[in-house]
């Protein structure tokens, strides 16, 4: 028995053995080499001042602990004479339970005349003053261009030239599996901070982003997520199915999200336009029930576009842009990478009997994410479930 | 099929009944070969980590911590907490052994404390650790991280090792729950995460140095995000050179008038403090003479940020009459910066 017992650790001996024994040790330099090509070209993001109220309260922009407060009525009382714009000022910006502070963050220079990629998330207040230091070569004073919420992401400009400018790895090009390491410039000027990890997936978020499992947070939301030889794979922002900045309440997870930059130069051309882009909004709600073909709608929003094109409850989208729907998530895939302002053409069959026909093209709407949505979507990812039982087939 | 799963039942069994006999009693990785430099690193340093146990009572308050084995007299270096009470410390050695230990004084700054055992009641071998010659460490080094978190290691049983990566240096204000921190020296970050009880443990190259003293899990005022963070244990020689050697350490700058500017700031005192805009400038003041004007926005001094008037005040404090630092501001779309020498607000 015991020769039994020596023969299983002479085993476990033995897998040891096909594991580098100094893995880490030759990692090491890898690491260093990474950092040091990215480095000057991660810079640091300061803001000041602003008057949107991201917390929902008047908690103190330095991170001060708020003050004791009474618990929130749990029945709000319904505000019919807000409109619109109102609602829009009282929109939390990021996810419930996590107080953001006007603290420095990180970002990325895009170009060699001072366009520079930030966090969404750095922009919360809605600061009067946006400075960039870039390491090196001193503090510039940014102006603020566009933004594209759904992925995370906002440019700034800077007086400046010849600056250091990264490389940039197009998304199809990245390997679930590979080294990810991600730099902030938030504690210290001299030198980025790293965290390290691997591509847990591609194609997040509809295709905005890839998922990594290094640590993520506002020390380096905005900071470049880096391959082992310093090329850029994405930017490091929170993101959440829901498309606003809710994912903050993930930081340090493990699930972290990085905006890939090499495939959308054109969105970027518009964002430096000072455009807002915005997640696209059809306004179809679909059939949970309805397993295919194509995706039934139950409801259309009397504001949504889809309404607005004669689309109604009980239709079935076959296909979307000459691509046959297979069912509501793959409808949902399809739609959701959009952003409002793009345009989307639809086969709809209108009841059995009919032939299929074509809707649009359909000019999307930017979402109108409401606060009840939001806190919804924060409890909730967005998903499709199965029902327990089909009904009307 | 069924010899092998009859043969791996029977594996288990004999595991299991090899461990009953020796559960309980000390045991030690002295056999085993280390087959990798995260094992070595281990191997070399457990036994000079220590379990510490002091009072307790309150729920929030935990009554462990872990200690680090710094000299063959019994002195044990670990984080100053509430639980280290005079006749209530004790102290867990590598060989299961509990020691009464006495406590020495603090240094308040750095937040740490030594113990002291007594040499003479200790059967087994003092293997300690002393800060080495070269205590620096790199951004993106390779550490293990060495502490008793959540208490899960009792009696000889060995603290927990944790694998990470040197995330950064920082020197960022610091809060533990609701209170600010006093500690205002480097830190080191790591994502090898320190848990209760992690405290006071150390943080290792995986070429065995030692390079940290792990901190209670702080809270970061830059980012409302907490952080893993050790001190670097070159800062702590002079305190221990002071304690252990009776080396006389320099004398802490002694209480000053805060550092003035001269620049009167638009601050409507409100509870959320507005950035640090310049209302008007005192005549013949530090800033008078720096050329600062009305609607100059002061945005940093030296290394620290200013977001607010309330901070600026603040880091105002961490200076001295007489000191300069670089004072960086903004005019327009025009950022200036340029050496201030701080006087004493005339009376």
């Amino acid at each position: 028995m015991a020769c039994l017992f020596a023969a299983c650790t002479a085993t476990d001996a033995g897998a040891q053995r096909g594991v580098d024994p100094d893995e880490f040790v030759r990692l090491e330099p890898v690491l260093q080499a990474a950092l040091q090509q990215a480095a000057p070209f991660v810079v640091t993001v300061e803001t000041f001042g602003g008057t949107r109220r991201v917390l929902g309260n008047d908690e103190d922009i330095d991170g001060s602990p708020p003050p004791r407060r009474p618990l929130p009525d749990l029945k709000p009382k319904p505000r019919p004479d807000e409109d619109e714009e109102d609602k829009k000022k009282k929109l939390p910006l990021v996810a419930p339970g996590f107080q953001q502070s006007q603290g420095r963050t990180t970002g990325v220079v895009l170009t060699a005349d001072g366009w520079v990629l930030v966090s969404r998330f750095a922009l919360n207040f809605d600061p009067t003053t946006i400075l960039i230091t870039v390491p090196g070569r001193g503090t510039f004073h940014a102006l603020r261009a566009g933004e594209d919420t759904s992925r995370g992401i906002a440019l700034v400009k800077i007086e400046a030239a010849d600056l250091p400018v990264p490389q940039f790895v197009p998304p199809d090009e990245a390997r679930v599996g590979q080294w990810a390491f991600v730099l902030g410039r938030t504690f210290a000027a001299d030198e980025p901070t790293v965290h390290i990890g691997i591509v847990s997936a591609r194609r997040r978020q509809f295709g905005r982003a890839l998922q990594i499992d290094a640590y993520t947070s506002p020390a380096n939301y905005g900071g470049p997520v880096v391959d082992v030889r310093g090329r850029v794979l994405g930017i490091a922002v929170p993101l959440s199915p829901s498309g606003r900045n809710a994912g903050v309440e993930w930081y340090d997870s493990g699930i972290g999200f990085a905006t890939t930059i090499a495939d959308i130069g054109a969105l970027l051309d518009r964002m430096k336009e000072g455009q807002v882009l915005q997640r696209g909004w059809l306004g179809v709600q679909l059939a949970q029930s309805h397993l295919g073909p194509g995706a039934k709608i139950v409801s259309t929003p009397k504001d949504g576009a889809a309404a607005k094109a004669g689309l109604r409850k009980g239709d079935v989208i076959l296909a979307v842009d000459g691509v046959e729907v297979m069912n509501g998530p793959h409808f949902q895939m399809l739609v959701s990478s959009r952003l409002g302002g793009d345009v989307v053409t639809l086969v709809v069959k209108k009841d059995e009997a009919a032939a299929p026909e074509q809707v649009g093209p359909i000019a999307l709407l930017d979402a109108p994410w409401s606060e009840q949505k939001q806190a919804k979507d924060a409890e909730q990812p967005a998903s499709f479930s199965l029902p327990e039982k089909p009904e009307g087939r | 099929m069924h010899a092998l799963s009859c043969l791996l039942v029977l594996g288990v069994g004999v595991g299991l009944a090899a461990q009953s006999q020796d559960f309980g009693r000390a045991y030690s990785f002295a056999e085993r070969q280390p087959a990798s430099a995260v094992e070595k690193v281990i191997d070399r340093v457990l036994p000079s980590i220590v379990k510490v146990h002091g009072a307790s009572g309150l729920a929030t308050i935990n009554s462990y911590a872990t200690g680090i084995l710094v000299t063959e007299e019994g002195h044990i270096l670990t984080l100053d907490q509430v639980l280290l009470q005079p006749d209530r410390t004790r102290v867990v050695l590598y060989d299961g052994s509990v020691h009464q230990a006495k406590l020495l004084p603090s240094d308040d700054k750095l937040g740490v404390r030594l113990l002291k055992i007594d040499p003479a009641g200790v059967n087994c071998e003092l293997r300690p650790l002393w800060p080495g010659e070269d205590a620096s460490f790199r951004t993106g080094q390779f550490v293990v991280s060495l502490g008793n978190c959540f208490r899960l290691a009792e009696f000889s049983e060995k603290v927990s090792a944790t694998f990470g990566v040197v995330v950064g240096r920082a020197n960022t204000a610091l809060r533990y729950r609701m209170a600010d921190s006093k500690y205002d020296g480097d830190i080191i970050l790591t994502d090898a995460c320190n848990n209760p009880g992690h405290y006071g443990g150390g943080l290792f190259t995986l070429d065995g140095r030692w390079i940290g003293l792990n901190l209670r899990l702080l809270d970061s005022k830059e980012t409302n995000t907490m952080l893993s963070a050790a001190v670097p244990v070159r800062d702590l020689l002079p305190y221990l050179d002071e304690q252990i050697h009776g080396k006389v350490r320099e004398a802490p700058v002694a209480p000053h008038a805060p550092a003035w500017l001269g620049a009167v700031l638009f601050d409507q005192a409100g509870r959320r403090s507005p950035p640090a805009y310049v209302e008007r400038v005192v005549k013949d003041s530090p800033a008078a003479k720096l050329g600062l004007r009305p609607d100059d926005l002061i945005v940093r001094i030296d290394d620290w940020s200013v977001r607010s008037c309330k901070e600026c005040g603040e880091v105002l404090t961490k200076y001295a009459p007489g000191q300069t630092a670089k004072l960086t501001w903004k005019r327009g779309s025009t950022i200036l910066t340029a050496d201030v020498t701080f006087a004493e607000e005339p009376k």
